[in-house]
């Protein structure tokens, strides 16, 4: 359409809302619980728990993020971060560098499978990594089996405020760099917003997904050294639910959940910080794990609808 | 001329942002073809999708017969007494050829919940009969057809049961010489028989032959109605734009020697089911046009040297050796490509100009290893301005703009990489006189400049217009080259294309 003629614009397409939104939602919660809690929830000790819960899933967020940017979804993440804290506990009792290379390691062999599969046999990653979820969740099952996994006697004293913190920011600040300072983020938003035309400007789009769930796997291999670290041990149940987590804490981010050219590097600080707040500030009231599970569900569907990305349309690569 | 049979009453439509067509009123009458014309993005195709139901009015009304119309969707206009042939392919493939003619209208063959098949072949098999389209069978899946065949189910499927209104939206461009006789048959059977044809099309010349009266619309206001038997296709172009149009836009000269120095070959090659044995080779400065019917194989050329096709034999090389096979090698050797399939594979479209614009040039910006957003910014800057592309600033969304301006996003992608081997397929398709103009212009220049150019077309004129040298194809060989020269005709052409 040649004239480009001012008119209204349906509020929620705006771009300021996209924008604005996430932050005006934090903001929200923050005042919410803090109301709701009368300040419980923000006194030192507190602030340091929900800080220490965060890491984690902070880490995690980075690699799905960077996979749901090109389209497609990781549901694997979990059981991921079960097998790799896994490995790394087993291996802390040897040498604790060598625990968490194999477990960047580990993480970079299970992404490899999912790229695999997506790319090679050209299965939507919404299947293989559900598929993978199941797998791997069995592998944490049988090496558990009989007892945790523990970790060398001393591992969790590297568990402190500094150390974590100061691991969770390195991590973050190399991603950004990574995908906003070296056409990172250009290629994998452009192979989201349409895959064909992103290889018809000469992006290597198998070979790009192939190594970005590589890269999703190593960096939850590098989660599963802090939730190593934390622990102590490893459980059949390590790392259940992580996939679901990071996707609402990225959805209330502010990222569409179908990716493409709107998303922002700081959905995954703002989504997951709002994702810990919400959850702990429902903790803190002492509402009961089932009605928070319905909660996080409600609020979940209402920011997918509100952030997709309609234009670019519902395909899951 | 005799009494009004459609009234639309300020009509008026906005996608976003944009306000594509702006309260227009119009009168259609009994018995004629009316042709809709206006540059990309004036809003014909807009209207008549109002109209039938595709697209659904912000405010108007249509009356037809006195009765208003408000179609919901295709069907429901059709049984209101709109019907419309679309531009692009309007039948659904893994349907048999009854089925997508009657689509939609399946209950007038179902009893107790029962469809009856054979009652349904029966009826659709009278009517390709009747139509002199006998040698379609209406039980085959509709797969089995080409593009021509299916574009005549479709005729079929939007006039059998006569529409008053009949929409024909830039049809003409997809069809070949027969598909094209039997739409203009059908048309005027339409006409004779008191019903009225909206007639959509760019070919003015056409426009003018085809069509009783003419309406011009611009930036989706409308601008005038004219009888065609008293205007020239200058007259239509002054209204299409606002403005005289210089008449040449092609360039003049004739007989300039070419370099002898080969920039890139392609030897052998072939595409299963597109290319046979296809050769090629293109010096510096040269433009080459491939021309065909479009279903010759001459747009797989294009892929294929750019190392886009998939299963291609023989190969591409370039003058220092380099042999490409896939696209980021060609890219990086200074090949550019812009496809016919602007929307899917030139460029993404739910994007915004400046991350289009610097997709392939990414590494060029980047400096020391790091690539700025502020360099990106100024870079889409310069080269969308370059050509002068209308736009609101380089983060708008490409999904915004029209399909000429699309196609200047396109070309400032690759000016700004500086390709020095630039294949254009069909790079005018679909895009108005003003922009065409500009194209050929960059074109020339480009040459001028010592780069060379392979221009896919399937407008001959263009090709006659353009080209140094001329390669028809035919069933994915070549079946003819032509020099450049004054004496050379369309019918030259066309002969070793058929």
């Amino acid at each position: 359409m040649e004239n480009e003629k001012k008119i209204s614009v349906p509020f929620m397409e705006r771009p300021i809302v996209r924008n604005v939104m996430p932050f005006a939602g934090f903001m929200f919660i923050v005042v919410l619980f803090a109301i709701l809690t009368q300040g419980r929830l923000y006194t030192v000790g507190n602030l340091k728990l929900l800080l220490s819960q965060s890491y984690v899933l902070l880490i995690a967020c980075v690699g799905v993020f960077m996979v749901m940017t090109m389209g497609g979804l990781d549901f694997s993440q979990g059981s991921m971060l079960g097998v790799c804290s896994v490995v790394v506990c087993y291996l802390s009792n040897y040498n604790i560098i060598l625990a968490i290379l194999c477990g960047v390691i580990t993480g970079g062999l299970i992404g490899l499978i999912n790229g695999f599969f997506n790319v090679k046999r050209k299965i939507t990653s919404f299947i293989v990594t559900i598929c993978n979820m199941y797998l791997f969740r069995g592998v944490v099952a049988y090496a558990t089996t009989k007892t945790p996994v523990y970790g060398v006697s001393n591992i969790t004293s590297y568990n402190t405020l500094g150390f974590n913190l100061t691991f969770t920011i390195l991590i973050l600040v190399a991603a950004f760099f990574a995908f906003q300072y070296t056409g990172l983020g250009n290629r994998l938003k452009a192979i989201g917003a349409g895959e064909t035309a992103a290889r018809f400007a000469g992006v290597r789009v198998e070979k790009t997904k192939m190594l970005v769930y590589m890269a999703a796997g190593m960096i939850t291999g590098l989660a599963a050294f802090i939730n190593s670290i934390k622990v102590g041990s490893v459980t059949s149940t390590a790392g259940n639910q992580l996939e679901t987590q990071i996707m609402i804490a990225l959805v209330l981010g502010g990222m569409p959940v179908n990716g493409g050219a709107k998303v922002k590097f700081y959905n995954i600080i703002l989504g997951a910080l709002t994702y810990k707040i919400l959850t702990a500030g429902l903790v803190m009231m002492k509402i009961e794990p089932k009605t928070q599970q319905l909660i996080m569900g409600i609020v979940f569907l209402v920011m997918v609808a509100v952030f997709a990305d309609r234009k670019t349309g519902m395909i899951v690569k | 001329m005799s009494e009004v049979l459609l009234h639309a009453e300020k009509i008026d439509k906005n996608f976003g942002v944009t306000h594509a067509i702006d309260h227009v009123t119009l009168d259609f009458y009994k018995g004629e073809i009316h042709a809709l014309i206006g540059e990309n993005g004036s809003g014909k195709s807009t209207f008549t999708s109002c109209l039938t139901g595709i697209y659904h009015k912000d405010t108007g009304k249509f009356t037809l017969n006195g009765r208003e119309v408000n179609a919901r969707n295709q069907v429901d206009g059709n049984y209101q007494g709109v019907a419309i042939i679309v531009q692009e392919i309007g039948t659904l493939s893994g349907l048999s050829v009854a089925e997508n003619i009657f689509l939609g209208k399946e209950d007038e063959f179902t009893k107790c919940g029962v469809k009856n098949t054979n009652a349904m072949n029966k009826k659709a098999q009278e009517l390709l009969d009747s139509y002199g389209f006998g040698y379609i069978k209406a039980g085959n899946l509709i797969d089995k057809y080409n593009f021509e065949d299916r574009k005549l189910i479709e005729i079929v499927k939007a006039t059998h049961f006569k529409p008053q209104i009949l929409v024909v939206d830039e049809t003409t461009t997809a069809l070949g010489e027969k598909g094209r006789k039997e739409l203009f048959k059908v048309m005027k059977e339409t006409k004779d028989d008191g019903r009225c044809v909206i007639f959509i099309s760019h070919d003015l010349d056409e426009v003018i032959e085809q069509s009783d009266s003419i309406s011009v619309l611009r930036d989706g206001v409308y601008i005038d109605t004219v009888k065609s038997s008293e205007v020239t296709t200058d007259d239509l172009k002054k209204l299409m734009v606002g403005r005289e149009m210089s008449n040449n836009y092609y360039r003049t000269d004739y007989g300039e020697k070419v370099s002898d120095e080969v920039v890139l070959k392609g030897e052998h090659l072939t595409v299963p089911g597109e290319i046979k044995d296809f050769n090629i080779e293109l010096h510096k400065g040269e433009i080459i046009g491939i021309g065909g019917l479009s279903e010759c194989g001459m747009h797989e050329v294009g892929k294929a040297l750019f190392g886009a096709s998939y299963y291609r034999e023989g190969s591409v090389t370039l003058s220092d050796g380099t042999r490409i096979n896939d696209i980021k090698t060609a890219i990086d050797h200074s090949i550019a490509y812009a496809s016919k399939d602007r929307d899917n594979e030139s460029l993404v479209i739910n994007d915004t100009i400046q991350d289009n614009i610097c997709l392939p040039s990414i590494e060029d910006l980047k400096k020391n290893h790091i690539l700025f957003g502020k360099d990106q910014k100024a870079f889409a800057e310069k080269f969308a301005k370059q050509m002068s592309t209308k736009m609101e600033g380089v983060h708008q969304f490409m999904s915004a703009l029209s399909g000429g301006n699309k196609q200047k996003v396109v070309l400032a992608r690759w000016i700004g990489k500086d390709s020095d081997i630039v294949i254009l397929d069909s790079p005018t398709r679909g895009i108005d006189v003003k922009v065409k103009a500009d194209i050929y212009q960059m074109m020339d220049t480009m040459r001028k400049n010592g780069k060379s150019i392979i221009m896919i077309s399937e407008e001959i004129s263009e090709l006659l217009g353009m080209a140094d040298r001329i390669i028809i194809m035919k069933n994915g060989r070549q079946s003819g080259e032509f020099k450049r020269s004054e004496d050379l005709k369309d019918t030259d052409l066309i002969a070793n294309m058929v």
